[in-house]
């Protein structure tokens, strides 16, 4: 009889605990964003810059994935999607069914660079050699000039928008090959081309440092400047979607216009994407 | 089979049994010994002085005057530093020279317009400041010294310097004897070399002492500090000191590493080489390292990022989530096993009852977060009244459905196994089922249904898949109520891992969440099997 009346009691006090924990709701209704993880930094980022310009403001960030941000996006689950590609006309149109107008927000650029192992002698390739070498026809460093060392190819999972801009401006949409390697992130793939001699990969501007080398495309180095320019063959916008354009002087319109003020366009630089303006 | 052989199998396996036992605990030590170890850098460390003025500046720590002090002590120290980098600089970075010429130019011309003077001066006097604006710029653009020294010698010998002596252009000539300094010293063949380097250099000081003095504060606090801890000042160091080179040595095969150390090869004989042997010596003096007991690191909130600061609300939303969890599946999850033993013969439904709890707790995890969403989310939270956000209660909710399983079984099993004579004296003294069931059989069998418990615990708080769409953020405010989402340990794990290249900058955060992980679930389960223990010794009667 004890027993069962001190766990009545435990719980109690459990149950109190936690609602005391948990005061009355916020006042300020937070901005919910959601969407890809390549651009997930940026926000990050800018939630860190703008809660000190707004301090009223309050922002959660989730990163999920661009396909996720959209579908939340068109749920009405989130005030402010992530993407890192543009939204599919199927996208559109079920967010056009549900009375949702996305409007699109470029914040940043970003260069899709394909790197390799810096002990690798390749400096420069073409956009079809790549091609050949996702589509398994190039196996081995030595047909295109460089050491005898067997190509391992290392590529995002197909869900990422990483992946799908490589696969329609590098693979032409055509299918890789049963052996490349799948890995679901920026840093994994930076991670197994920094270890692994004949590895290639391909990452965002931001991942380029010493322990991997970035290959010249078509001759042409990616930068800042080219792929600000758009010389760079496998660059692409990033975005950020509202539901219609956001209310003028609310807290939404002041986040998707900050990458306009030169704060806003220094803390992308820092972030190693690409601002842009292009001065 | 002889006694002999019987009791040397039964040696044989006992050996086998005790050193599978020592291989586990072998396995476990070797993987979680390096995560623990790791994970513990982010909490005993080496902190520098960066440390000391970012826990100051961000979270309030610390004797301010103390560290203001050392602040001005140090800036002393890496004074000279800094004069050598510039000093070198003007020499490398002609462009800015040249910018810095035209500028001066232009501003003697604006003044000459001001002061009215006659036309005939104001056209020669500026065609005369012209003609050394740009024997200065060739003599910056050029890359052969001779040429240089020439084109200076020829400003220098300008027939009108004294008239310009108290002008703009007086600069003009001081920029040209600082370069002549510069240029016999520097090779000049190898500016662009010197250059890209110089680039390299000037950011490895930026993350070892944090921003030039007097430079612009950065926005973000990552970039507003230096290393703050040892290994960090440890690898810019080398980053500083030594420059990688890849070296291919024989045609077809790979190239090989090479350090080149940036004193003795690329800066030889500059200005600038005494800067590295400068700091490598001095690098204890100008960190000021001291070993740092970061307990606040389980209590701070991070920067977005997780650069700087702790898990505190990663280890609040965890524990409410996993609370929440248990609230919900462990009454429901007692109740299902007190049906399925007591009143579900052994007949057709309840087998497929049992299966298909049994098939349940095989389900992937990602499952029950889509369930999550498509059902509380999406389809009952907006008809009872309840925004379809993510939010503490929908996590609680799915993960409670995760683990219910897991305790339905176990309870089952504790019921079970409660004597039925306990049964038949209660009821024989008139009580009622459902009496009997709370006062006598739910106490005998809470042992066995903690075990249960303790499990699902665990499961519950290093679950990600199932929060991922419907309970957790990456970063936002700490939870004011169960209706709003969370930051939780196992999401923060995951996304630190994926997406930022910060990550790879701090991995001891990365670890350290995943440490804080497992001490987290290891003190919970400390608490539930205390509480089983003294329940099981009360039972006992002692």
């Amino acid at each position: 009889m004890k027993l069962t009346k001190t766990l009545r009691n435990s719980w109690l006090v459990l149950v109190a605990a936690i609602m005391i924990s948990c005061p009355a709701m916020a006042a300020e209704e937070p901005i919910d964003i959601d969407g890809s993880t390549t651009v997930g930094p940026i926000a990050d980022a800018f939630k860190e810059a703008f809660e000190d310009i707004h301090p009223d403001a309050s922002l959660t960030i989730k990163k999920t994935g661009s396909g996720d941000g959209a579908a939340a996006l068109v749920a009405d689950r989130t005030d402010i999607a992530m993407m890192s590609r543009f939204m599919k006309p199927k996208e559109f149109k079920t967010a056009v069914d549900k009375g949702i107008y996305p409007v699109a927000h470029v914040v940043a650029m970003d260069g899709v660079c394909v790197v390799v192992h810096p002990s690798n002698t390749i400096d420069e390739l073409t956009s079809d050699q790549v091609k050949a070498i996702y589509k398994g026809e190039i196996t081995n460093w030595k047909e295109l000039g460089g050491p005898d060392m067997k190509i391992v190819p290392v590529s995002r999972d197909t869900a990422s928008g990483t992946y799908e801009t490589f696969h329609k401006l590098v693979m032409k949409k055509e299918k890789m090959d049963s052996g490349v390697e799948y890995v679901n992130s920026n840093p994994q793939a930076h991670a197994r081309v920094s270890k692994t001699q004949g590895a290639i990969a391909y990452v965002g501007l931001g991942f380029l440092d010493r322990k991997v080398k970035a290959l010249e495309i078509d001759g042409v180095t990616p930068t800042r400047r080219t792929i600000a320019k758009g010389l760079y063959p496998v660059s692409r916008p990033l975005y950020l979607f509202t539901n219609g354009y956001p209310k003028l002087g609310s807290l939404v319109h002041a986040f998707c216009t900050f990458h306009l003020s030169e704060e806003g366009q220094e803390i992308i630089e820092s972030k190693g994407f690409v601002p842009l303006t292009d001065y | 089979m002889s006694l002999k052989t019987r009791g040397i199998f039964n040696k044989l396996f006992t050996f086998c049994c005790s050193s599978s036992v020592v291989l586990l605990a072998a396995v476990l030590i070797i993987i979680l010994a390096p995560m623990m170890y790791t994970g513990c850098t982010a909490v005993i460390f080496r902190g520098t002085h960066e440390f000391r003025a970012m826990q100051l500046e961000l979270f309030d720590r610390g004797d301010p005057q103390q560290i203001q002090q050392e602040e001005e002590r140090l800036q002393e120290l890496r004074q000279p530093i800094y004069d050598m980098l510039s000093h070198f600089e003007r020499g490398i970075a002609t462009e800015q020279l040249v910018d810095q010429a035209k500028d001066i130019y232009r501003d003697y011309g604006d003044k000459l317009r001001y002061d009215n003077v006659p036309r005939d001066v104001y056209l020669s006097k500026r065609r005369q400041a012209r003609e050394i604006r740009n024997l200065l710029s060739d003599a910056y653009e050029t890359t052969d010294k001779t040429e240089a020294l020439e084109y200076l010698d020829e400003v220098d010998s300008h027939e009108l310097k004294p008239d310009f002596a108290d002008t703009k252009i007086a600069q003009l000539f001081e920029m040209a004897d600082e370069y002549r300094e510069i240029v016999n010293t520097v090779d000049l063949d190898r500016r662009d070399e010197y250059l890209t380097a110089l680039d390299e250099v000037k950011e490895a000081l930026r993350r070892l002492f944090g921003p030039r003095p007097g430079a612009e504060r950065a926005h973000l606090a990552m970039n507003r500090y230096g290393s703050t801890r040892w290994d960090q000042v440890q690898k810019n160091l080398d980053v500083l000191l030594y420059a990688q080179k890849w070296v291919q040595e024989e045609p077809g095969q790979p190239a090989v590493k090479k350090s080149v150390s940036r004193a003795e090869e690329q800066f030889a004989g500059t200005t600038l080489e005494p800067l590295f042997a400068m700091v490598e010596n001095d690098i204890e003096k100008l960190t000021q390292p001291k070993p740092t007991f970061y307990w606040q690191y389980f209590i701070d909130d991070s920067t977005p990022g997780y650069f700087f600061g702790g898990v505190g609300p990663e280890i609040l939303g965890t524990i409410l989530i996993t609370l929440g969890a248990m609230l919900f599946a462990t009454p429901l999850g007692i109740i299902s096993a007190w049906y399925l033993v007591e009143y579900g013969k052994d007949g057709h439904v309840v087998r497929i009852i049992r299966s298909c709890v049994n098939t349940l707790a095989g389900v992937p995890s990602i499952v029950f977060g889509l369930f999550g969403l498509a059902f509380f989310l999406m389809f009952l939270f907006p008809r009872i009244g309840l925004s379809s956000e993510p939010s503490i209660l929908a996590g609680s909710l799915t993960l409670g459905l995760l683990v219910l399983p897991v305790i339905i079984r176990a309870s089952e099993e504790a019921i079970r196994s409660v004597p039925q004579t306990y049964k038949e004296a209660s009821l024989a003294l008139g009580a009622g089922e459902f009496r009997t069931f709370l006062t006598v059989t739910l106490p005998a069998a809470l042992p066995g249904i903690l075990t249960g418990i303790i499990l699902s615990l665990s499961r519950a708080a290093g679950e990600t898949a199932p929060v991922l769409f419907i309970a957790a953020i990456a970063s936002g405010p700490k939870p004011g109520s169960i209706f709003d989402p969370t930051r939780l340990l196992s999401y923060g794990s995951y996304v630190i891992a994926t997406g930022d290249r910060i990550a790879m900058r701090v991995p001891h955060k990365q670890y350290g969440m995943v440490m804080t992980l497992i001490l987290l679930v290891l003190l919970l389960n400390i608490v539930a099997i205390v509480v089983r223990s003294k329940m099981a010794r009360k039972l006992r009667g002692y």
